[in-house]
């Protein structure tokens, strides 16, 4: 016992020349945010590898992803434009492209709510930014989109009056943009929650659904009243689809939805920021 | 020159979906583990590290014994910067490289040699670095030809020696060990204890957590007894080794 003590104050004697570093919630969470960025190399690499193991061993590979979307939104659009009496070449761009969206908006949703307790096998034994994570899941479903963004070319060129390509098609790249980076703000905040509460992937899955019949995807806002569209205006996720469709459709989107979408980026934001700071020491202990 | 200093460290978990009262009955007849307790809102909490003041200096190699569930695990992972003290104060200088679990993180559909890259890159490998350490990897394993293969042909004993391998590949000042001695054939055994030994040299701080005695004594010049959270004793080997099995 006495060799225990003596170990003890010369522990201690060690301790006082000991600075720890003081670093704040805030800043520790600014790191884990800006290291998230840096360490691409390491997320692009997972996001690949993710991919590559799904398609493994099939002979098409990723390309199964183009070719099982081209069914759905060809087959859905002959249907619809029956079921709907619209006519064909206006029907058909509007809900390839709206899909092509919706899709991408989607499965980013459900997925990220995932990305963290999907990987705390990884979490657990090395340490790396938890927005990795987030980084790696946004970049797997934006690298699924562009396979799927070849659905569209036909449309292109078969029904080229109503979906041209012009400057306006080069819009689509800040609206990839601003997609992705909200997709890293609340992708981060929905993962949090869903390492937390894991009821929420199953909620979320749930909503998504909804939300696909509630937002003009498959069917125009013109149908609506007029007094009645204000309604499609506050859907978010109706802004979002359109920073996807209108570029597709060689349009510009609404100043509207880039004015609804900039709302959206800053309230998630600033509930990311407090979030993150507030609860990213206790992700760990969740896992 | 690499330095750990540890004050007043706690590390609690919160357990979700347990009923926290015949949990907290049936739990508290066990002797191991750390001690349990409830927070405000009603949720079990496991004390697994309780106000632990260490210091680990260059040159320390520190073995780590205890009961199952003393928090030998959990101190490494609070080491490794994976759990971040509830309590207390942590300071870490020097590049800490954790050999924990060796599993995760390997992908049984892809090749051995996908599997390096992978495993290089997350431990902050460059691309160069990974390919300068292929050689020296490739030969620690005795895979040869089969790391062209997809892991899940592998047998158990092979896929340890290829996470052993992958793990052991960095330099690092603070070495990081959880049992990962484990199955392999003696030829394998012999070649993973020589990179051990030569990974010991190499790093300034070695902390080992270990059932073996005969590791602890060729490999450790300090040994903490870890119980229910607590330092049980930190110091001389041989009479910690003692302290632990007299107990018994």
């Amino acid at each position: 016992m006495q060799t225990e003590s003596t170990f003890f104050d010369e522990a201690l004697a060690q301790q006082n020349t000991t600075t720890f570093p003081q670093r704040t919630q805030r800043q520790l969470a600014f790191t884990d945010i800006i290291e998230g960025f840096l360490k691409w190399r390491v997320w692009l690499m997972l996001a690949y590898q993710d991919l590559k193991l799904r398609y493994r061993r099939s002979v098409l590979g990723p390309f199964w992803i183009t070719i099982s979307m081209a069914v759905t939104v060809y087959s859905m659009g002959y249907l619809y434009s029956h079921l709907f009496h619209t006519d064909l070449q206006t029907y058909f761009p509007f809900l390839v492209s709206g899909m092509i969206a919706w899709t991408l908006i989607s499965s980013l949703i459900t997925d990220v709510t995932e990305a963290l307790y999907a990987s705390d096998g990884l979490i657990k034994q090395i340490k790396l930014p938890y927005c990795l994570y987030i980084q790696r899941v946004v970049v797997r479903n934006i690298i699924a989109f562009f396979h799927n963004i070849i659905v569209i070319i036909p449309i292109i060129i078969i029904y080229h009056q109503v979906a041209k390509v012009n400057l306006y098609t080069l819009l689509l790249v800040p609206g990839l943009l601003l997609i992705y980076f909200n997709a890293l703000v609340y992708g981060l905040m929905l993962s949090m929650i869903g390492a937390r509460y894991r009821d929420l992937v199953q909620v979320i899955k749930n909503l998504t659904q909804v939300a696909f019949f509630l937002t003009p995807v498959m069917w125009n806002p013109q149908i609506l009243p007029e007094q009645d569209r204000f309604i499609v205006m506050l859907n978010p996720f109706y802004s979002f689809v359109e920073l996807i469709r209108a570029p597709l459709m060689g349009a510009h989107p609404a100043w509207a939805t880039f004015a609804m979408v900039a709302v959206i980026t800053l309230i998630g934001m600033v509930l990311c920021l407090k979030m993150f700071t507030r609860y990213r020491a206790r992700i760990i202990y969740w896992l | 020159m690499a330095k750990i200093d540890l004050q007043a460290v706690s590390v609690e978990f919160p357990i979700y979906n347990v009923n926290a009262r015949s949990f907290k009955k049936s739990f508290l007849r066990l002797a191991t583990g750390g001690s349990i307790m409830q927070d405000a809102n009603q949720h079990v909490v496991i004390k697994a590290l309780n106000e632990l003041t260490l210091s680990f200096r260059h040159g320390d190699q520190v073995g780590l014994i205890g009961h199952n569930g003393s928090g030998k695990s959990t101190l490494l992972r609070l080491l490794a910067n994976i759990y971040e003290p509830t309590q207390g104060r942590i300071a870490i200088d020097g590049r800490v490289s954790p050999m924990l679990d060796l599993m995760p993180g390997i992908e049984t559909e892809l090749t051995g040699y996908e599997n390096i890259k992978i495993r290089g890159s997350l431990l902050g490998l460059s691309k160069k670095e990974i390919r300068d350490n292929m050689n020296e990897i490739t030969e620690l394993t005795g895979l040869g030809d089969y790391l062209n293969m997809p892991i899940r042909t592998y047998s158990s004993g092979m896929m340890v020696r290829l996470a052993f391998a992958i793990s052991a590949c960095n330099q690092p000042d603070i070495l990081l060990i959880d049992e990962v001695f484990g199955a392999g054939d003696a030829d394998f055994m012999q070649r993973a204890r020589n990179k051990m030994i030569s990974l010991l040299n190499k790093s300034s701080i070695v902390v080992m957590a270990t059932h073996s005695d005969d590791l602890i004594k060729e490999f450790c010049n300090k040994t903490l007894l870890l119980e229910g959270g607590r330092i049980k004793y930190f110091g001389d080997t041989q009479t910690a080794l003692n302290l632990y099995h007299n107990k018994e």
